[in-house]
């Protein structure tokens, strides 16, 4: 793609590549579109201080909602594996992979992400550490809301009362772990001022090919070239 | 042992000693820190267990304040339309005196109050536990809590889950009022419920139970006293809680209340908060640091 820049003659060339499928990226966004209603729901059941007043019938519905949006929720995942359950594993493998350049990317990320010091940012690949990051406590999480939301749902009355309490205990946990992450990923894939293309690639599929070398060097170049360069880049006093 | 002679504590010991520790303080002394304590002048009940004669005058006067509609058979359990129960235990006390009234024990740091999300149950300022069934939204967590399972649920639905909570309200409504006491204590003919402030009532039923040791009654107890924080519906027990049905100690259910709500919940609200503040200054600091155009 050719943009011309307004008033002048220069072109700005911006190649785009493929990052997400359709599949990944729909999938990505029922997942949102579920979380979110099912985060606001049950932070009203979670919370004291969101106590209805006289009526109620509002919370009521709500808690249908959070039924009806937890269904979307845990298909998902089912659906995806189903459809494309090679790359749903080759997905799991990418998040679960960490090396020690996770480590210094996670040092690194403080000054890239507060003051925008990118020199120190190891290569990644086509997931970032902390996307990965991300991805494992959803994982973890969205397994650990199945069983205890199902336990709770089917298990009223048929399971110990004292199983269902661990299992509540349970599920708040999850929440709190989960809700608490995704305000950081929403923080950073649609606050964040450098990171826009990560929304967008999550929009259409496509990242720049400047954005790619930069952010998901392992992916563009490949590991190795990526780790080479990497080290070159550290051998010359890159910071 | 160590070099030095300083006991070394590996990494398994280090986690299980923390686990134990946490768990202790989270599950136990806390919890009890964290309870509440009943008051002598909160109003309460009294059961007698050696003076009920099984007459179920207390069950239709229950049911005749709170409308609930009568059955031809005796119940045998609580349910939505019956919220105070006589029941025949067999075992208890030889099978001499075995009735029971069961309703709501009225805990002074009740777990249901703990588990209830829309505030549709309360503790009362005069001590008992309130209900509003306007405000339940039926998610039965009460009934999940209560070590009495004393709250009884609706006609289950699948999908929205359970109909509204029901259970013995003390009558609230005439003690607010000030115009009379539980229904149930009004009606019983022996004695055997009796309503009052809590304090004298309690002196009261030590007193009887001396009195029925003394008579050869050896198994007698107090029970409600202590449970639970101290119950607002105490009940003079001629065995033990268990062969009533009642638990020996229900501390476990309350200890997980307390952990839902007086730990999980604030300590759930402090880590979105120190996430949301993070996410602010964060993006106060790359506002201020991060120029797109150098970036770019």
């Amino acid at each position: 793609m050719s943009v011309r820049l307004k008033d002048t003659d220069s072109v700005i060339h911006i190649r785009w590549i493929p990052r997400y499928t359709g599949l990944e990226r729909f999938m990505h966004w029922v997942h949102t579109a579920s979380f979110i209603p099912l985060a606001l729901t049950g932070l009203i059941l979670f919370s004291p201080l969101l106590q209805c007043g006289a009526g109620c019938v509002a919370m009521r519905n709500l808690r249908i909602l959070h039924r009806i949006a937890a269904l979307f929720f845990g298909a998902t995942p089912i659906v995806y594996a189903l459809v494309q359950p090679r790359r749903m594993l080759m997905h799991v493998r990418e998040f679960f992979s960490f090396c020690r350049y996770d480590i210094d990317w996670l040092k690194a990320a403080v000054p890239y992400y507060l003051l925008g010091r990118h020199g120190a940012m190891p290569p990644q690949p086509r997931f970032n550490t902390g996307e990965r990051l991300n991805a494992i406590v959803m994982i973890v999480g969205a397994a650990v809301f199945g069983i205890s939301g199902l336990g709770m749902w089917f298990g009223k009355g048929v399971i110990p009362a004292n199983l269902y309490l661990a299992l509540l205990v349970i599920h708040d946990l999850a929440f709190i772990v989960t809700f608490a992450m995704f305000m950081v990923h929403f923080y950073l894939a649609v606050i964040h001022p450098m990171m826009w293309q990560s929304l967008v690639s999550m929009r259409f599929g496509y990242v720049s090919e400047s954005y790619a070398r930069e952010h998901h060097a392992r992916w563009y170049y490949g590991r190795e070239q990526a780790i080479r360069m990497w080290e070159q880049h550290k051998a010359e006093g890159g910071d | 042992m160590s070099e030095t002679g300083a006991p070394r504590v590996n990494r398994r010991d280090f986690l299980r000693l923390s686990g134990a520790g946490l768990s202790g303080l989270l599950l136990h002394p806390a919890g009890q820190a964290l309870a509440a304590t009943p008051d002598d002048n909160d109003l309460a009940i009294l059961y007698d267990a050696s003076k009920c004669i099984g007459c179920r005058a207390c069950e239709r006067a229950c049911k005749a304040y709170n409308g609930l509609p009568e059955v031809e058979e005796p119940n045998t359990a609580l349910s939505p339309t019956s919220w105070n129960l006589i029941a025949a235990r067999e075992g208890v006390y030889h099978g001499q005196q075995p009735y029971f009234n069961y309703q709501c024990m009225h805990c002074t740091d009740a777990a249901c109050v703990m588990g209830c999300p829309s505030g549709a149950l309360a503790v009362n300022e005069k001590g008992f536990v309130s209900f509003d069934q306007n405000k339940c939204i039926g998610c039965g967590y009460c009934s999940q809590f209560c070590p009495f399972g004393i709250p009884q649920m609706g006609e289950a639905n699948l999908l929205t889950g359970e109909a509204r909570a029901t259970k013995c309200t003390f009558c609230q409504d005439k003690v607010e009022a000030g115009t009379g006491g539980p229904s149930c204590a009004e009606a019983c003919p022996t004695g055997a419920l009796v309503w009052g402030q809590r304090g004298t009532l309690l002196a009261q039923a030590k007193s009887r139970v001396s009195e029925l040791k003394n008579a050869g009654h050896s198994g007698a107890l107090l029970y409600g006293e202590y449970e639970a924080g101290g119950l607002h519906r105490m009940s003079i027990l001629l065995d033990q809680p268990s062969a009533y049905g009642l638990p020996d100690d229900p501390g476990g259910q309350y200890s997980l209340a307390r952990l839902y709500r007086k730990i999980l919940q604030p300590a759930g609200f402090a880590i979105f908060g120190v996430a949301l503040a993070g996410v602010v200054t964060a993006y106060g600091l790359a506002r201020r640091n991060i120029h797109m155009e150098e970036v770019e």
